[in-house]
Parts: structure tokens; C-alpha cells; sequence
């Protein structure tokens, strides 16, 4: 049932009506209706409803379709209330009416949608009539229950007197006059056939031959979609029946296909729109029949279809009605499709009528074979006679269908007819621009050969493959780039130059493909990180200067992927180091990098990001012994750290990536010998009074604060923990040993930050941050100074704060307290700096 | 003070045999007891005939109504004098409807009710209070179908073979069907049991006009001995169409006709009446002229249409 739900929705979108519709011999009704309710019912008279002629008259109207659809729900409405005020007389004469709105086929695209609104009706007059009798079965006039029916009662179940007012119904709805409502009046009532007889299927036989007597086409297959769906309340094997249907209606395509086109007066323009009106109806019927079959049944069902000859002699060569056909094809069990698919093209090659596209039919057989291209025994038979079918189409024909079969030519690698495929659609497409549909065959050929294949360079060497992806634009041009860019960079490094300069070709078409404009778009995020992927990829070994070169090209090629200019940088950083490893003087080429990424960095938004970036720089650099150049960058990186909160200030601040890139700044800083032209410490001042100036929290300047004691503590011993990795660079412990202004300095650096930041915790404003800020601050100084009476105090202060604010029991408390403890002990151990 | 009295019989669809006991109960619904000199059930039968229109006569149509058949007319005491008791009484009865041993020359017809003829059976009860009051009765109709021994045996007889084609007809039919030729074919039941479907099948073989419409008429001739002369009436009691519209040539399309059950009978041929059937296939063609003319008699012969009119027997069998 769900299953005739989304069947009819399915059904009205599927052709769309224009507002307006044109109503002739069904207007009686369906103007007549809105003033139904003011009639009472005795004024219905019934030969009204035995005159069609009366109805029907000869200037036609016109009514929007909101109106027609509004009015035929109101004579739903009426027949529910008429039928519950107990006038059922009534009820079946309106139902007979709606009925027959389906004799008037002239609306044409709007039939569909009139066949669901009518057979919604007539399906609930046979709900309520099927209650009905069901009621007289179960209950007494005097409403007591005296019996009550199983779900699956049988005939000998049902009290006579049941039985004869179901008899009643159908005696009632025989003697309608017309045979279009007759028909569907008894199919209406028909699933009351279980009170009177174990299975119906004579009357089924019977409905589907009388139906042969409705000569319109239209009305005639929407009569057998009708009894297709009312058969399955009666779930049988036997569809002997819809079997009848089929071959009727073949027989109505085939008078249709041979008759001139203006015969069919409705459908004048072309049989086209008719035979697409018609196809819902072969649609269901064939998945009616072949709905769960078995294979033997199948053969039955092709036997009686004369699609078989007999269950032995199977395809016979003759034709079959090519739109019946391919609905038989769509619905056919995988394994058959496989097994007689040589047959099968035979059949489409002889079923060469215009009820439906020829090709459409060797498209569908490709995709059936390929739910199970194991399973094809006849591979070189199959693929032969598509290729040979094909060579007479066109483009947008013979893409439908090279596509479809595609996966079997990959899967048994016929290199040679993927040549041939190939070769043929180069020829064809050349000087040609694309249309949509023909850009989205070609795309999903081109996807499938590029997820059958392993490595994108095998996929390039394929003779005509660039030449076709040239010959691409738009989206689809886009996506299958994407698709090869995934796939180049999916394992490892890229070495070989020709595909790297290929694919660079590949992403300035796919970046130029992208809207600039909304590269911030999530659509384009793909696009970016594809390409972006692709520049970290590319690996030109010791081919230093061409790398280089490679990323100026791209700088150039795509500078508006923000993503790939870090990437930019970092891969100059990481060439410029592999350079300097690699021991051989390269001075000047490190520069370059150097000089590269200095310019490339001011271009990439975000002053934390710049500053990270400035400072992985100078880390490179001073690696390189360029000690000025890291001086340089480093005062860039400052510079960066001092716009920060002027530019971002209104949001709020990143402290986490702002603390992490100072503290990284410090251990930076124990590596970079002291300039005295600008003061040894001018650096750490340089940060402190930027802490001053700014208001960030007090939890972070806290930190901040922690970090330049560290660094102090640090710069005043001896032996500093790591120096640059160069030879010709002295650290601070070197250039400055036994100079002790250097230390003075230092302390006096060091006593007013320690004051400053005793003074900061303070304004932590929350308790629980206040608390934990005092025990890192605590660890800090207990890790940096030699614990005597002036630093005692400072420590001792601190864990009062900090008691103040946590539990007693917190463990970072506990652990702080007894880190103290244990350092106050070894007091007499000389330690870095004393106060 | 009211006394309400019911006849009400054991059957809901009130159909019995004349071999069958007609049964069921009188209901009396008195505030107050009543004393009675009897309660008795009188039965009835008759055919009553009337002549008016058809192939009568201006003098014949003065004659009215004939003299009434009588099937029937029986007198049963249900019970003798005595008294009911205030509140619902209930008194059940059960009575033959046909008597072997009495001298009962006439048939029982089954019920039926056409133009001319009428065949009905009433069972009335009388519950006789005396001069002083008038008596309490009530009448209900009952219906008689034919008894099971008197059902036909012998086979239905086979389908009749019928053609339609341009040289059967009897009337003028246009020049281009006359010309263009046509030729429908089929066969069709000629004796029908009146529980069953009338049955059969039609082809288009050939028609060089486009068909508008194929419809099988269902007709009741009622004819009535009026002195020396038989006056006959013909109505159409049921159309039923086939097909709509030019259908394929050469697909059968099934004849299924569902008998109407309140305007048939078995066919009846008595001396002083008889009710027969026919029914005719009518062939409606496309053309102008048709639309032209106003919907008429669907029985006059027109230059558009084809017919055949078959005798059909209707029987009760099982």
C-alpha cells in the first residue's frame, strides 16, 4: 500500500499540468458539485446519471486546477457524509459520477492526476462498502456480535445474509450503463469478492478482457493500472491476468506506431507524448509480474509475454513493443539479464518501433549486467555487438551507452575496445561544444576510468584521454579534475615532472573552473584542498631550484587559496632545510627560500598565523647561519604579535594559539644571539610591553609573564639546554659569559615581570582560574629560582591564593604544594638565579 | 389507545417456494388487553393485467384493467377466539403454500412487476374484534420463486451465433457503411439462468467507419390476450455498453450482461399472457449525422447503427 502511495505521487509529478484545464463533458460534474450541497439528495435524479449525452456539452470550459482538484475532494467529502447519514444510494451515484470523469481523456497531461483524485475516491467507497458487509457478517441488526471473521476467513466463514447484500453491490454496480464506470466500480468493490468466492480470479480474467473495450488508448491503460492495483488485495501466483494487460496494451502501441498521426484526434502533435502518458501504467504492470518471481515462473512469464518462444527454445526473433520491453528489462532478475544477454540484444536490435528510444533499451541492458558482471559468460559476444551498434550513433547516444557497459570493458580489460571507445568519442566530439547532457556522460565515463585504474600516470598515457578531458567544461570538467586530483595525490609523492606539470595544468583549470568569488563557499572548499594537496605532493628530489620555481608558479597560478599560500611557505621552509642537510653550500638558494617565504607570508590573513609562519622562518634561517635574516623575520613576527589585538581586538582574542606562539617566540629566542646595537633583551621588552598595553585576561598575561621568566631563567645559566644547529652561530652563553651586566639585566628583567605577575593574578576575576594561574605561576618560580627568603614569600602568597580557591584536595594543589616542598629542602643545591 | 399489529416474516429478503412453509410471527404491541374472535392469515395471489399503449387499440385501452388471474386465495385460522395480553405478543405461524391434495389448476408464477403485467403475492392477517371494533390487520408482500422440482433439468441451450454486417439490416443505414462494409461477429447466451450473468463474446472483425459505441439492450415483451387479439408490449428495461469508443479489430471483447433482479422473471408463457425477453446488440458508428440528432429512443433504427435482436429465455435453474 505504501508502495501505491509513493507510486502515485510519483505519478503526479511526473506530469506536470499547466493552472489551466479545459473541461468538457466532465464539467456537469464538476461545476455542479459545488452547489451540490444545497440539493438535497432525492433531487439527484437518476437519469441524469444514465445520460452521459446530458452531461456532455459542446462549448468546453475552462477551470484552474486548484479549483478542479478543491471541487473533487468536496465530492469526496460528500460521499462520505452521504454515506454515513446512511443515503449509500447516494453515494454510489456520486462514485459513478467521478468515475466517469475518467472517460474524458482531452485533458491529457492533467489524466494522471485526475486517475489518482478518482481512484482515490473509488477506493474509499470500496474500504467503506468492504466494512460494510464485513459489519453484517459480525455483528446483528440489533448491533450485538455474534460471530467475528479471522484475517484470512474463508468463504464458508461469511453468514448468508452478508453474502447477499455483497451479492447487491455487485448486481448494483453490473447495471451501470457505461462500461468505463462499471469497471472501476467493480474494481472499487472488488476485494468484497472474498465474502462470495475463495479466489476471483475468473472475474479478474474478465475485467482485464472487458477493458479491451475502451478504445481510448489513455483510458484503457490507466483502466488496467487500476485493476493491477486493486488485484493485489488478493496476493496470488496467478498473473495470468496482468499478462493479458501487457499484450493488450502491446497490441494498442502497435495500432498506435502504425496509424498516421493525426488519428488519435487528443493526440495530434505526436504519439510521443502519448505513449509516455501510457508508460506508468506498463511500468507497474510489469512490476506487478515479475515482483518476487521465481526463475521458473520468470520463463513462464517470458513464454507468455512471446518474448520466448517456449521454455525451450527461448528468444525466438521477434520483436517486441520496445517501451513494454524496456520496462520487462528493468524488472528482470539480475542472474536471466546475465545469462541471455546476447538474446536480449538481439531482441532490442529487432524492437526498433518509436514507442521508446532504441538506445535507452542497450543502455538499460548494460547497466543490468553490470549488478553482476561476474556473472556474464558472454563478454566478448556482448561488448562486440554494443560496440558494433554504437559505431551509427552520435555523441549524446552513443555516451548513454558506451557508459553503461563501460564497467565490463574495464573489468575484463578490453584495452582494445577502450581504445576504440576512446578514439571514438575524440572523433566525435571534436570541434563540437559539449551540451549538458553529453558533459555528464562523459563525466561518468571519465570517473569510471579513473576509479578502475590505479595510478593517474596510466590513466594519462590512455591514447585520447587529455584530448577528450580538453574538450570538457563546466562542472563536470571540474569534477572529473577533482577526481584525478584525488587520485594523483592519494598515494605518496609526486616525482614525475610530465604529470606534475600536467596535473599543475589539471588545477589551473579547476581553479579557473571555480567561483573565484565565493572561494570561501563550502562547495569550492574541495577544490582548494584538492589542489592544495597536489602542491604538498609534489616532490622534485634534488632538483632544488625547479621545486622553487615550481611554488612561484603556483604562488602565481592560485593566489586566491589562502590554504595553499601556508603550504607555500612551509614546503619553501621544508626545501630550504632538506638544502641545508643535505651539507653542500646552498647559502644562496636557502636565501632564496627564505626570501620566497618572507614575501609570501604578509599576503595570508591572520596576524597569529603570520607570526607562526615568521617564526618557523627564522627558525630556518637561523638554521642557515643567516642570523641577520632571522633578526629580520623575527621583528616581522613582533610586528605581527603588535597588530594582532589593533586589528582582531573586537573579537576575542585566540589565547591558546597567542600563548603558544610567544612561548614557541622564547625558546626561539634562547637560540638567537643577543644584538647589543638594540640591547640583548630588547626582544623580551619588545613582548612585555605589549602585554602592558594590551587588557588581555589576567590568566593569560599570567602566562605570558611565566614564559619570560622561563626564558630569563633560562638565558642565565651557564651551558644554555640547545644552541642553532650552525657553526658559525655563538649563543648568548657563549658571546656573554662572565659578563655581568648581561646578568644584571636579566634580573632586573626578571624581579619586575615576577612582580607584575604576583600583581596580575590578583585580577583573575574567576575563583577557579585565579586558583589554578597561582599554582602554575607557583611551579614556575619553583622551577626557575633558588628558593630563599625573598622568593619564599612570593610562593608561600601564592598557594594562600591558591588554597583560597580550590579544594584542599585538589590534586594540582597537593602536587604543587609538595613540589615546593621538596625544592625548599634542596635549597642548599645551587640553583639558576639568585635573588 | 393504539394497538400496533406486524406481520413479519422469517426471511429478510421475504423469497420463498411454493413447496416451502411460509413462516414467521404476528407481532402485536397492545397497551391494554384485547379479546378477539380469531386471528387468521389470508393469502394471495393474483396476475393482474392491464393494457395501455403498445400495440393496443384506442377501444382496447377503455377495456383498462382486465380481469384479475387469481393464483391464490387462502383463508388459515392462526388461532380461534380468545385474548391478548397487554404488552408484546408474539404468535408465531408457519403455513404450506402449496396444497398437493388440494385441486390447485393454476401455476405459481413468480413474483414479477412489468409495464402491463403484474404477478404478486400478499399475506395479510386479520385479528377480528367483533362489530363493535373494527379489526386489527396488516398486509406484507411476499415473494414466490419457482419451486426446485419444477426447475428446468434439461441443458441450457447452446449460444446463439449471431453476424452483423451491412446486408442484415433491416433499416437504411448510411451510404458509406453500406458501401465501406463492416462486420461484427460474436455469440451470445439465447437461454439464461436469472441468477447468472448474461454471457458471450463480440469481435470487430471489419467496419470501414469508426465505431462510436457497442451496446447490448435488454428487452421484455408482456403480451396480453385481449379477446381475439394478443396486445404486445416491448421495453427496453436495461443497456448495458461493451465498448466505448473504435475499438481493435479482431480482440474479443466479453458480453457480460448482470440481469436487473426487479425487472425480469423467468419467461412465462401462460394462455391469457406471457412474458418474454429479447435482447438486441446495437452498433452505434461514428458520423456527423449522429451528432446532429438529438439523443432519441435508443431502439429506433437509425441510419448510424447496426443491430440484431436475439430471443433470450430466461430460466430458473439450480
Amino acid at each position: 500500500m505504501k508502495e501505491w502511495t509513493s507510486f502515485k505521487r510519483l505519478l503526479m509529478q511526473r506530469f506536470p499540468v499547466s493552472k489551466m484545464i479545459s473541461v468538457s463533458s466532465m464539467s456537469n460534474t464538476i461545476l455542479r458539485s459545488g452547489k451540490a450541497h444545497e440539493k438535497s439528495s432525492s433531487s439527484t435524479h437518476p437519469e441524469e446519471l444514465d445520460d452521459p449525452q446530458k452531461s456532455s456539452e459542446e462549448s468546453t470550459k475552462v477551470i484552474t486546477r486548484q479549483e478542479f482538484v478543491s471541487r473533487l475532494h468536496e465530492l469526496k467529502d460528500e460521499i462520505n457524509r452521504a454515506w454515513h447519514s446512511e443515503d449509500r444510494v447516494k453515494s454510489l451515484k456520486l462514485s459513478i459520477k467521478v468515475a466517469r470523469l475518467l472517460m474524458d481523456t482531452s485533458v491529457l497531461n492533467f489524466y494522471p492526476t485526475l486517475f489518482v483524485l478518482v481512484s482515490d475516491v473509488l477506493d474509499m467507497l470500496g474500504d467503506m462498502v468492504w466494512e460494510r458487509i464485513r459489519q453484517k457478517a459480525e455483528f446483528a441488526e440489533d448491533g450485538a456480535k455474534f460471530c467475528s471473521l479471522r484475517e484470512n476467513f474463508g468463504v464458508s466463514d461469511v453468514p448468508t445474509d452478508a453474502k447477499e447484500t455483497c451479492y447487491n453491490w455487485f448486481c448494483k454496480v453490473g447495471t451501470i450503463r457505461e462500461l468505463l464506470p462499471r469497471i472501476y466500480l467493480e474494481l472499487a468493490i472488488f476485494p468484497c469478492w472474498r465474502f462470495l468466492i475463495e479466489q476471483p480470479s475468473e472475474s479478474l480474467q474478465r475485467l482485464v478482457m472487458m477493458t479491451r473495450g475502451l478504445a481510448d488508448p489513455l483510458a484503457s491503460a490507466y483502466c488496467r493500472l487500476y485493476i493491477a492495483h486493486r488485484a493485489q488485495k488478493f496476493p496470488s501466483h496467478d498473473t495470468g491476468y496482468l499478462i493479458t494487460c501487457v499484450n493488450d496494451i502491446k497490441l494498442i502501441l502497435t495500432r498506435i506506431s502504425s496509424t498516421k498521426e493525426t488519428a488519435f484526434g487528443g493526440f495530434a502533435d505526436s504519439k510521443r507524448p502519448l505513449v509516455s502518458l501510457m508508460e506508468p501504467s506498463v511500468e507497474f504492470i510489469m512490476k506487478s509480474i515479475l515482483n518476487d518471481a521465481s526463475p521458473r515462473r520468470v520463463g513462464k512469464v517470458l513464454v507468455e509475454l512471446g518474448i520466448w518462444r517456449s521454455q525451450e527454445e527461448l528468444f525466438g526473433g521477434l520483436p517486441c513493443i520496445s517501451i513494454v520491453l524496456h520496462h520487462l528489462l528493468k524488472e528482470l532478475p539480475t542472474d536471466i539479464v546475465c545469462f541471455h544477454a546476447v538474446d536480449i540484444l538481439h531482441l532490442i536490435k529487432c524492437s526498433n518501433d518509436n514507442s521508446y528510444d532504441q538506445y535507452l533499451n542497450y543502455r538499460l541492458v548494460g547497466l543490468r549486467l553490470c549488478e553482476q558482471i561476474s556473472q556474464i559468460t558472454t563478454v566478448d559476444a556482448i561488448v562486440n555487438e554494443v560496440i558494433h551498434v554504437v559505431s551509427e550513433y552520435g555523441l549524446d547516444e552513443y555516451l548513454k551507452v558506451v557508459d553503461a557497459y563501460l564497467d565490463i570493458v574495464l573489468q575484463n580489460q578490453m584495452d582494445g575496445h577502450l581504445k576504440t571507445i576512446l578514439e571514438w568519442i575524440s572523433k566525435l566530439a571534436s570541434d563540437k561544444v559539449l551540451a549538458e547532457d553529453e558533459l555528464a556522460s562523459l563525466q561518468s565515463i571519465l570517473v569510471k576510468l579513473l576509479s578502475h585504474f590505479k595510478n593517474v600516470e596510466h590513466v594519462f598515457s590512455l591514447n585520447h584521454f587529455l584530448q577528450i578531458l580538453d574538450m570538457m567544461h563546466g562542472s563536470s570538467h571540474s569534477i572529473v579534475n577533482m577526481h584525478i586530483l584525488d587520485m594523483a595525490t592519494r598515494d605518496g609523492y609526486l616525482h614525475d615532472p610530465t604529470t606534475i606539470q600536467l596535473l599543475f595544468e589539471i588545477s589551473q583549470a579547476l581553479h579557473s573552473d571555480t567561483d573565484l568569488v565565493n572561494m570561501k563557499n563550502d562547495d569550492n572548499q574541495q577544490q582548494a584542498r584538492l589542489i592544495s594537496r597536489f602542491v604538498r605532493m609534489v616532490d622534485h628530489g634534488v632538483v632544488y631550484e625547479r621545486h622553487l620555481a615550481f611554488l612561484v608558479e603556483c604562488r602565481g597560478a592560485f593566489g586566491s587559496i589562502i590554504e595553499l599560500k601556508e603550504i607555500l611557505v612551509h614546503s619553501s621552509n621544508c626545501l630550504a632545510t632538506k638544502a641545508l642537510k643535505d651539507g653542500k653550500k646552498h647559502t644562496g638558494f636557502v636565501k632564496s627560500c627564505i626570501a620566497f617565504s618572507e614575501v609570501t607570508i604578509p599576503s595570508i590573513p591572520g596576524h597569529i598565523k603570520q607570526l607562526n609562519l615568521f617564526l618557523e622562518t627564522a627558525e630556518v634561517a637561523l638554521l642557515g647561519g643567516l642570523v641577520s635574516h632571522s633578526d629580520d623575520l623575527i621583528d616581522s613576527a613582533i610586528n605581527c604579535l603588535q597588530s594582532y589585538d589593533l586589528v582582531e581586538g573586537s573579537r576575542t582574542v585566540d589565547s591558546d594559539g597567542l600563548l603558544s606562539s610567544i612561548r614557541k617566540l622564547c625558546s626561539l629566542l634562547i637560540m638567537v644571539p643577543g644584538n647589543t646595537e638594540v640591547g640583548i633583551l630588547h626582544i623580551p621588552k619588545n613582548i612585555l610591553s605589549i602585554i602592558h598595553s594590551r587588557s588581555w585576561s589576567p590568566r593569560l598575561s599570567a602566562r605570558l609573564f611565566c614564559a619570560i621568566i622561563s626564558l630569563s631563567a633560562t638565558l642565565s645559566q651557564e651551558r644554555l639546554p640547545y644552541h642553532a644547529d650552525h657553526p658559525e652561530i655563538m649563543g648568548n652563553d657563549l658571546l656573554f659569559f662572565g659578563d655581568s651586566s648581561y646578568v644584571r639585566e636579566l634580573l632586573s628583567l626578571t624581579e619586575s615581570v615576577l612582580q607584575n605577575l604576583v600583581d596580575i593574578i590578583e585580577h583573575e576575576p574567576s575563583r577557579a582560574a585565579r586558583g589554578s594561574v597561582s599554582l602554575e605561576a607557583c611551579n614556575c618560580i619553583v622551577s626557575s629560582f633558588k628558593i630563599n627568603e625573598h622568593i619564599l614569600p612570593i610562593c608561600s602568597k601564592l598557594i594562600e591564593t591558591a588554597k583560597s580557591c580550590l579544594d584542599a584536595k585538589d590534586k594540582y594543589l597537593t602536587s604543587t604544594i609538595s613540589f615546593l616542598d621538596k625544592n625548599m629542602h634542596a635549597a642548599t643545591v645551587p640553583s639558576s638565579i639568585t635573588i | 389507545m393504539s394497538t400496533k399489529i406486524e406481520l413479519s416474516l422469517s426471511r429478510p429478503n421475504r423469497i420463498y417456494r411454493p413447496s416451502e412453509p411460509l413462516e414467521g410471527k404476528i407481532v402485536v404491541i397492545s397497551a391494554s388487553s384485547i379479546s378477539h374472535y380469531g386471528i387468521r392469515i389470508v393469502l394471495n395471489g393474483s396476475v393482474t393485467l392491464q393494457v395501455r399503449g403498445g400495440s393496443a387499440g384506442v377501444i382496447e385501452s377503455l377495456y383498462g384493467v382486465l380481469k384479475p388471474i387469481i393464483i391464490l386465495n387462502r383463508i388459515i385460522e392462526i388461532e380461534p377466539s380468545g385474548r391478548i395480553v397487554s404488552g408484546t405478543t408474539e404468535i408465531p405461524f408457519s403455513i404450506t403454500l402449496w396444497n398437493p391434495k388440494e385441486d390447485n389448476s393454476e401455476r405459481f408464477y413468480e413474483t414479477f412487476h412489468g409495464t402491463d403485467i403484474s404477478i404478486q403475492y400478499l399475506a395479510t392477517v386479520d385479528i377480528m374484534r367483533g362489530y363493535l371494533h373494527k379489526s386489527l390487520s396488516a398486509t406484507v408482500e411476499f415473494i414466490v420463486e419457482s419451486d426446485k422440482a419444477n426447475l428446468l433439468n434439461q441443458p441450457i441451450s447452446p449460444d446463439g451465433i449471431f453476424y452483423v454486417t451491412q446486408d442484415t439490416q433491416r433499416h437504411p443505414i448510411l451510404p458509406e457503411l453500406k458501401s465501406g462494409g463492416f462486420r461484427i461477429t460474436g455469440r451470445i447466451s439465447t437461454q439464461c439462468p436469472m441468477l447468472e450473468p448474461l454471457g458471450g463474446e463480440l469481435t470487430v472483425e471489419a467496419s470501414a467507419l469508426p465505431i462510436s459505441s457497442i451496446d447490448i439492450h435488454l428487452l421484455r415483451v408482456e403480451s396480453v390476450l385481449l379477446g381475439e387479439k394478443i396486445i404486445t408490449e416491448t421495453s427496453l428495461i436495461q443497456t448495458t455498453q461493451i465498448a466505448d469508443g473504435d475499438v481493435c479489430r479482431n480482440m474479443t471483447l466479453p458480453i457480460y450482461v448482470v440481469l436487473p433482479r426487479l425487472s425480469t422473471c423467468p419467461t412465462v408463457l401462460a394462455g391469457p399472457f406471457s412474458i418474454e425477453f429479447k435482447v438486441a446488440i446495437v452498433i452505434t458508428f461514428q458520423s456527423e449525422l449522429s451528432r446532429r440528432h438529438p439523443k432519441s429512443d435508443p431502439l429506433t433504427p437509425r441510419l448510424w447503427m447496426a443491430m440484431e435482436t436475439l430471443p433470450l429465455e430466461l430460466v430458473r435453474t439450480r
